[in-house]
């Protein structure tokens, strides 16, 4: 029992897929603009990556070595489209505001990366775990991440003004505030696993 | 041999399996999809053409490429005004910026709706953005007012402006009702902060169309002009 919880839950702190692990920057710092972009984003990525952890965990026994990267992809691809497809007929919405996000999800190192790490060498039900605890982490590092950006940058959270007539900071909102807010919260975070390890 | 078939047999088995459940899903959000494609262009019709009646939509060859439009027109007391609408597209940040516009006979663009873009989220994508007015606080408060339809603040403030003559663009931030009559006494619009290259691929676009309009328009009176008053007159 101990086993199947830490699984799931060391994608939250101990094995971080953004600030340990240090992959999936790419839609980290794309989408982390608004906190409603990154919870649809997490949720996205996190139905791909537990559907493709089943997945591949089900056919890692029939799978040539050699050729595994592209039947892994294949899958990935697969859920995604069936992701975008889904989101596209019934969450128009979401499928405006993340537009190219949705289908680049595909090359989000995360799940390639669980898939390969992770999902070809464990059973079934400890790689659903592992994808939801990835997920989880992913998405609330996105969170804080965006939480961060849309105050500071846009002035806003959840879309709704925070402090009217006030000039947010657009330094924020662009590229290099996801890369100082990045740099901080791994500065934080690897200060409190020093800290603890003494 | 082995190392040969077993894996390509794998491969495509899985490659199969993937298509065969994609077609799948694909015929069960089809339709829907289609459907949302639908409202969203009857939404953009009557969003850019406020009180017309919108005639058949009309497929011309300008410059080599196909340009579609609809003639609309609305009774005024007792005049009859012509307006037509388009959609154009230009090259954004990614990909192209697709937009209808609607325009009266004069080239005063009577509203504008961007009904397909693949902008950055946060930046460029802030352009099909619906702003509410209320604050955080006001709405976790329960203090929210109640505001009505909403129209995404970006499009909303090319409604006004003059389509024939060059759309400039002021930064001066988000847009606001007090800017509206500077931004329309200087044909201008304020760009999207850090998305500047997507504002200037709307007015673009608006330019593109606005040409291949005034090209179609005359195409279509030089060919019939008897035809030509039968597709705005058609409506009636």
């Amino acid at each position: 029992m101990k086993q199947y919880w830490e699984e799931l839950t060391k994608g939250i702190w101990k094995k971080n897929p953004i600030l340990i692990i240090g992959i999936g920057m790419c839609p980290t710092l794309a989408v982390s603009t608004s906190i409603s972009n990154a919870l649809w984003m997490t949720l996205a990525a996190t139905i791909v990556l537990v559907c493709s952890n089943i997945l591949v965990s089900m056919v890692k026994s029939i799978v040539p070595g050699h050729i595994r990267i592209p039947i892994f992809i294949t899958i990935i691809a697969a859920f995604v489209t069936i992701v975008e497809l889904t989101l596209n007929a019934f969450q128009p919405a979401v499928y405006q505001a993340l537009g190219i996000f949705i289908p680049l999800i595909v090359v989000n190192c995360i799940i390639l990366g669980r898939a390969e790490e992770f999902a070809n060498k464990n059973g079934i039900i400890f790689s659903a775990l592992d994808g939801i605890g990835m997920g989880l982490g992913f998405g609330l590092t996105l969170t804080v991440l965006a939480m961060i950006r849309e105050i500071l940058g846009a002035n806003k959270l959840f879309g709704l003004t925070l402090i009217p007539g006030m000039e947010p900071s657009s330094a924020m909102i662009i590229a290099p505030g996801a890369f100082f807010t990045l740099a901080f919260m791994l500065c934080g975070m690897n200060y409190i696993n020093s800290r603890k390890k003494e | 041999m082995n190392n040969i078939v077993k894996p390509t047999l794998v491969l495509g088995l899985i490659a199969l399996v993937a298509s065969m459940a994609l077609s799948h899903i694909k015929k069960i959000t089809y339709p829907n999809i289609l459907k949302q494609e639908k409202e969203k262009q009857e939404r953009a019709l009557a969003m850019v053409l406020p009180g017309y009646a919108v005639g058949d939509k009309v497929t011309v060859k300008v410059d080599g490429g196909d340009f579609s439009y609809w003639p609309a027109h609305k009774d005024e007391s007792g005049a009859v005004k012509k307006a037509y609408a388009f959609i154009t597209s230009s090259t954004g940040y990614s990909g192209d910026v697709v937009s209808m516009v609607g325009v009266d006979e004069a080239g005063t663009i009577l509203g504008l709706s961007i009904l397909q873009q693949g902008e950055t989220p946060g930046l460029g994508a802030r352009s099909v953005e619906v702003a509410s007015k209320n604050t955080f606080w006001q709405t976790i408060t329960g203090n929210a007012k109640e505001e009505g339809e909403m129209s995404p603040w970006f499009q909303q403030q090319f409604t006004g402006l003059n389509g024939k003559n060059k759309i400039t663009i002021i930064k001066k931030g988000d847009w606001d009702p007090s800017i509206k009559d500077e931004l329309l006494s200087r044909n201008a619009i304020t760009a999207i902060t850090g998305a500047t290259i997507t504002s200037r691929a709307t007015i673009k676009g608006v330019e593109k169309g606005m040409d291949s309009l005034a090209k179609a328009l005359e195409a279509a009176s030089q060919a019939a002009p008897a035809g030509a008053q039968s597709i705005t007159g058609g409506a009636r």
